[in-house]
């Protein structure tokens, strides 16, 4: 004990109690933050299933080898992992759900009617945060079409995601368009050497127009101008039509203009931009993948795009994710609740009435002197005084 | 401070390469007030020609940092910065060519002769740069404990703290007065136009704008014959 007490008082940490801190990365999600993010969620989900994804719920944590087959290959070192004690097999918690979804559609729902449409919702865990993104748990919501790799899938998805951000009051967003496998597909046939396919690969990553120009000869020429053409939708579209294409680049291209046009055609007013070779954060894409950004959010809110879903029939599927961390703090702050305190003793049948109305109750459990001091001390802007409604004193109406 | 969609910030560099830098982004036509030119200066966030802009002047590593977390939308870095922190958030689009030297390992003088670097399986150096310095040793299969010193890099080998550093070289000047050689070269090192990845994203008019700006300034050779 005493030893104890020695070490703490060289090492000049000051007494803390052992229970209040968490893990790094880990946080007590409190009120109102913790029935805000609910409510997002439930709008995003409401707003999937009226599209007709039907949800499913994979467990928490499942065995190492189907966790992280196929898709979720590079989530490995982002896994928690622990024994089975039953099983005496190695088992690990998600780090993201897609692969879950991706297991589920290539198995259990192998026989269901293609497109299949599902929806999700849950939490992640992982291993590490980053310093711009400490979080270690967060909820992550998506959709994924599986059976179809044509451009209407696509823009199903990608419309999708923007009605589900809009859904959940986020305003100023901007999906960016990208295909993560161009970069590859110009560079085929040609015979570089690995050192020089890393050196381009890092000038691309750092969007550095003229090294990669001067790294790649002719293919640099190509990616180089694919790297100038970023920007916002119709400005990128343009500069990517003139270019002269080896055939799979030309038909990746192609399938992104046509996925532009049903989607420009469908939202007009979707703030669309396109930079045609970015490959972050797409560690399975195969096709048109995209990432949302918006206005007052560090990071991105989350990505999407086409991917294959492995097992025996390996179909095509293109979905969405939405990271909440990140996305909440692009979500305003909704309407405030309006909470009455409601005296001890009223009527419950007031009470249920007064909740129908959109009120949140909060009732008194003993009769007090000053049921407008009460109100105020629990947060309330309004009290029920002789069964009406009446605003606290000096209180703003809330 | 609440920005609007036009607003611009700007992380300047202290230090080595501030006149080089701050020569460039007047020609690129941001025109910092007056204070910004005094040394002495006690203000760290200075108003423009363009009420939209504001440049603000920090630590050389701090840059990146204010640019990765948003708090700064473009700024001005060295490559030995941005591969020390290698931010995902990021974007390096134009190499500006000022500021030019070269990252590399040096040893101790008497060390040298019979020193064989392939023979290495465990270094001990002093840096400012500990993840580079560890990223590089790793790739050669050397196993590297850093001393992360923030700065007189050079001063650590000949007191004993270790007998090997990395540091950024310009002339080679410091190192030969403190006794000191290059035996590997790691990186050339030159500054770079960064720029906060959602800025670019959600607002790719403007912050495109700036890019083509600089660039252009680059390809102009401008910044050659001023340097």
């Amino acid at each position: 004990m005493k030893r104890y007490e020695f070490v703490r008082e060289t090492t000049g940490h000051p007494m803390t109690d052992p229970t209040t801190l968490l893990p790094a990365g880990l946080r007590d999600v409190l009120p109102p933050e913790a029935d805000h993010e609910a409510r997002v969620l439930s709008q995003v989900m409401s707003c999937l299933s009226a599209n007709g994804f039907e949800r499913v719920n994979p467990p928490l944590i499942e065995f190492e080898d189907s966790l992280l087959a196929g898709t979720g290959a590079d989530m490995g070192p982002k896994t928690f992992r622990l024994m089975d004690p039953a099983s005496q097999r190695m088992m690990g918690v998600r780090a993201d759900m897609t692969p879950q979804i991706a297991r589920i559609a290539a198995t259990r729902l192998r026989r269901s009617p293609r497109p299949l449409r599902i929806c999700y919702t849950g939490l992640v865990l992982r291993v590490k945060g980053s310093e711009l993104r400490p979080e270690r748990q967060f909820s992550q919501i998506g959709a994924e079409l599986i059976g179809n790799s044509s451009c209407r899938a696509d823009a199903e998805i990608i419309l999708l995601a923007a009605q589900c951000l809009r859904a959940a009051g986020i305003e100023k967003f901007s999906i960016d368009l990208n295909l993560p496998t161009l970069a590859a597909a110009v560079c085929e046939d040609l015979d570089l050497g690995s050192e020089t396919l890393r050196d381009l690969r890092a000038a691309i990553d750092r969007k550095d127009a003229a090294s990669v120009a001067e790294l790649g000869g002719q293919p640099g020429q190509i990616l180089g101008a694919m790297l100038l053409a970023a920007g916002s939708q119709a400005r990128a579209r343009e500069s990517l039509a003139k270019l002269n294409l080896p055939p799979r680049a030309a038909a990746l291209r192609n399938h992104l203009h046509d996925v532009v046009d049903l989607v420009v055609t469908a939202d007009p007013d979707l703030p669309l931009t396109i930079d045609p070779v970015e490959n972050r954060g797409f560690e399975y894409q195969t096709g048109v993948s995209f990432t949302i950004f918006a206005v007052g959010a560090r990071g991105a809110l989350g990505r999407g795009g086409q991917y294959r879903i492995g097992g025996a029939a390996d179909e095509p599927a293109t979905g969405f994710t939405l990271y909440m961390d990140s996305t909440m703090h692009a979500v305003p702050m909704l309407i405030e609740v309006r909470r009455i305190f409601v005296p001890f003793g009223t009527n419950r049948a007031v009470l249920t009435r007064l909740q129908s109305e959109g009120w949140t109750t909060i009732v008194g459990l003993e009769t007090v002197d000053d049921p407008n001091a009460e109100a105020v001390r629990l947060g309330c802007g309004h009290v029920l005084l002789d069964n009406t409604v009446a605003p606290v004193p000096g209180k703003v109406a809330g | 401070m609440p920005k609007n969609d036009d607003s611009l910030v700007v992380a300047l560099p202290n230090g080595r390469i501030l006149n080089q830098v701050s020569a460039l982004v007047r020609r690129a036509g941001i025109l910092a007030e007056p204070a910004f030119e005094d040394p002495n200066a006690r203000q760290l966030r200075f108003a423009t020609s363009d009420s939209n802009i504001a440049v603000i002047r920090v630590r050389s590593f701090d840059v990146a940092t204010f640019v990765a977390f948003g708090a700064a939308d473009i700024g001005i870095a060295g490559r030995d910065v941005l591969m020390e922190f290698d931010y995902h958030e990021v974007y390096a689009p134009v190499n500006l060519g000022v500021g030019r030297c070269r990252l590399v390992v040096a040893e101790t003088a008497e060390l040298a002769p019979e020193d064989d670097p392939t023979k290495w399986s465990h270094v001990r150096v002093a840096t400012k740069y500990p993840a580079i310095a560890r990223r590089h040793f790793e790739a050669r299969g050397v196993q590297a404990e850093c001393i992360k010193l923030n700065g007189a890099i050079e001063l650590a080998p000949s007191l004993g703290l270790c007998r090997r550093i990395v540091d950024l070289v310009d002339t080679g000047a410091t190192l030969k007065a403190n006794g000191l050689v290059e035996v590997e070269h790691i990186a050339d090192i030159t500054a770079r136009l960064i720029v906060n990845r959602i800025s670019l994203k959600t607002r790719p008019e403007l912050i495109g704008n700036w890019i083509r700006i600089f660039r252009d300034l680059v390809e102009d050779g401008e910044t050659l014959s001023a340097s």
